[in-house]
């Protein structure tokens, strides 16, 4: 009976791993409220994007320079195509537009020829966009006033004094997006490997303290309870990321940063391929903390060191730039989050993931074998925490 | 499974396990040897600290042995051997929150028992310790009596080859005491060794074809009750019908009470016949008879 068409043991062990997973209720809420939190995030921006500002300006009678900024800046506004309005409102005097800036009928004054020149008055804190708006359109004005005066025009002061930008590399990719990207890449992560991770833990402690590791070891060995620990857990960890990245792409697309997403879904590529490599490092340790454990009470402390490096992790990472992002994109572990970063910004070279992948690969090799042999070690000593240093010497 | 079930001695020579080292080193078990006979009960008896459950631990190889080895079927057991074992660890435990069967089946697989035949085993045992309808419930929702069946129910699944358990009575009622010796039996008749551990002593007498105690450590009883009996010291009560305190005096007679008539004594190897040629001599004799000690006074003596 005891043939060879035989399941193997670790690929049993996976499939209980995985099966537990997904029927464990906590988990599923847990999947569901980030879904929920990403569609919520991407929801927003994309409202926010098509909310359109509208600016009711006042204007005192007879202030012919503050009336032709308003107008120029309307029609600046017009001319890009944006979807923000800007409306002068005329008012007889400055009485008045005090009190209609009281009772909310204009958002703010504008009026020119003060002490100090020009003055955009609100109730309360002036809107940031309408002053930016309003700062050039102010200053061309009274350009044009003093070139009036010194027998010129504005357009001869200013010719010539126009900037154009562009970028040689080919990519256009928005700093902004890529900012987001390693946000989300390193949120990614985190999430993913944090959540697994302490469920291997769990798992391995669970069955320590209830001694179904001593029924298991004595029938397969515990190589295999690893193997299938690992695998398990990454597969639901690397499923859980597509689930999200797509999520987050999906809802990247009804932004106003969808011409991003083809860029992004490159990147995200790379990054389910580190992150599939990688977590077998991390899901080793994982795996080896929990068997450090002697009862559930004491996994926090034996995962913490886990939780500290993780979260280095996901702090460097998406704040890094420059050297130091080229750096932490080929060392092992950040290289998950910092690679496809760099990829999505099109300066690394077609080699750099490559060599990062191979790095990351021979460091979760040699993980894998370390934790393992004292995973092995650490399993069937029942009494008490075992040491991170005990466990990992001979 | 296969009918022509292998049976073979487990062997246990010379074992030893020392816990921690320098001063503050503890054999926990000290050079233990005994033979597990095919097709018989064996139990394990001894204090807590005896050395019983590291015995067992290193017998299934969940915990290695400082030295020492043991044998299956007169040679050194192998991961293969062990693997067709049913194990029952010290401390219960199950997944709390899987269902009764199907961890039954995993635990089943992982012993490479196909998953179909497990489950139909599985809810024959369930059936018979009546607990199929609690097949799909999870295990935390079973009471402590029953997630010991079902434990047990893990142990025994595949026909094992030799049956290890540690504590298998423990927190069962009389009557399922009576359920699971009867299963035990059942295994024993099919020619494999059970080894259990216990520290109800009139359970392992009533139970146990051959027994062991255990203390600190060392073997410091092995035989069948009856063996362990005589090896004990044998007492001898003596009914007569006049006084009995002439006997404090004939040589090789060792008087422990004497009660009007009725004398209880330890004799030396030729005593028997003079004490009662003078008894005769003086009277009638109403009863002269062999008092076994029972296993707890035998445990007493080798274990105080």
């Amino acid at each position: 009976m005891r043939g060879s068409t035989e399941t193997p043991a670790w690929l049993i062990v996976t499939q209980r791993e995985i099966v537990a997973r997904v029927m464990n209720k906590a988990y599923l809420f847990g999947l569901l409220v980030t879904i929920l939190l990403i569609a919520g995030i991407a929801g927003f921006f994309a409202w926010q994007g098509q909310q359109v500002d509208s600016y009711d300006v006042a204007v005192t009678a007879g202030d012919e320079p503050a009336a032709s900024a308003v107008e120029r800046a309307a029609a600046t506004l017009r001319e890009s195509g944006a979807d923000d309005e800007l409306t002068a409102h005329e008012v007889p005097d400055a009485a008045a537009a005090r009190a209609a800036l009281e009772d909310e009928s204009v958002d703010a004054w504008l009026s020119s020829g003060g002490q100090d020149g020009w003055t955009l008055s609100s109730w309360r804190e002036p809107d940031q966009g309408l002053a930016s708006l309003l700062t050039p359109v102010v200053e061309q004005v009274t350009v044009t006033e003093h070139a009036a005066a010194l027998g010129t025009s504005f357009d001869r002061l200013a010719a010539g004094g126009d900037l154009v930008t562009e970028r040689l590399d080919g990519d256009d990719v928005d700093p902004g997006v890529l900012q987001f990207a390693s946000f989300a890449l390193a949120f990614l992560f985190f999430m993913g490997s944090i959540g697994s991770g302490q469920m291997i833990a769990s798992s391995v402690v669970e069955e320590k303290q209830s001694r179904l590791v001593e029924i298991i070891a004595s029938a397969v060995p515990l190589r295999h309870v690893l193997a299938g620990k690992v695998l398990g857990n990454s597969v639901i960890a690397l499923a859980q990321n597509v689930v999200l990245a797509s999520v987050g792409l999906i809802g990247l697309a009804l932004t106003d940063f969808k011409a991003a997403v083809p860029a992004m879904t490159a990147s995200l590529g790379w990054f389910v391929v580190f992150f599939a490599v990688g977590f077998v490092a991390i899901a080793s340790l994982y795996a080896m903390a929990g068997s450090l454990a002697s009862r559930t009470e004491d996994l926090q402390g034996t995962t913490a060191p886990m939780a500290v490096l993780l979260m280095a992790v996901y702090l460097t990472t998406f704040g890094a730039d420059g050297t130091l992002e080229r750096v932490l994109s080929f060392v092992p572990v950040t290289s998950i989050v910092s690679m496809p970063v760099r990829v999505l910004s099109g300066d690394a070279g077609w080699w750099e993931p490559v060599v990062a992948l191979v790095l990351l690969a021979a460091f979760a090799l040699a993980v894998v074998l370390v934790s393992e042999k004292a995973y092995r070690r650490a399993l069937l000593q029942t009494s008490g925490r075992v040491g991170w240093r005990q466990a990992l010497r001979a | 499974m296969s009918t022509a079930q292998q049976a073979g001695d487990l062997e246990v020579r010379s074992l030893v396990r020392v816990f921690g080292t320098g001063d503050g080193a503890v054999r926990a078990v000290d050079d233990v040897s005994f033979r597990a006979p095919s097709g018989l009960l064996t139990g394990f008896v001894g204090g807590n600290g005896a050395g019983k459950t590291s015995t067992m631990r290193m017998m299934m190889g969940v915990l290695a042995p400082t030295s020492g080895e043991t044998l299956f079927d007169g040679r050194p057991i192998t991961a293969a051997d062990r693997r067709a074992f049913g194990y029952m660890p010290e401390e219960r435990g199950l997944y709390p929150k899987q269902a009764v069967l199907d961890q039954l089946v995993y635990l089943g697989r992982l012993r490479g028992i196909p998953a179909r035949a497990a489950r139909a085993e599985i809810l024959g045992h369930l059936e018979r310790l009546g607990l199929a309808d609690r097949a799909k419930d999870p295990v935390e929702k079973l009471s402590l009596g029953n997630q010991q069946r079902v434990q047990i129910i893990a142990a025994l699944m595949g026909s094992p080859r030799a049956l290890i358990l540690d504590e298998p009575f423990s927190g069962l009622d009389p009557a399922a005491i009576d359920g699971m010796a009867d299963l035990l039996r059942e295994h024993t008749a099919r020619g494999v060794p059970v080894v259990f551990s216990s520290h109800q002593l009139d359970l392992v007498e009533r139970l146990c074809e051959r027994l062991l105690i255990l203390r600190h450590g060392r073997v410091v009883a092995d035989g069948t009750p009856a063996e362990l009996a005589t090896r004990g010291t044998v007492r001898h009560r003596l009914v007569l019908s006049g006084d009995a305190g002439w006997v404090r005096g004939v040589p090789g007679v060792r008087t422990l009470d004497i009660d009007g008539s009725a004398a209880l004594i330890e004799l030396s190897d030729d005593a028997g016949g003079r004490l009662l040629r003078s008894a005769l001599e003086r009277g009638d004799v109403h009863e002269f008879s062999p008092v076994r000690p029972s296993l707890t006074e035998i445990y007493r003596e080798v274990a105080a």
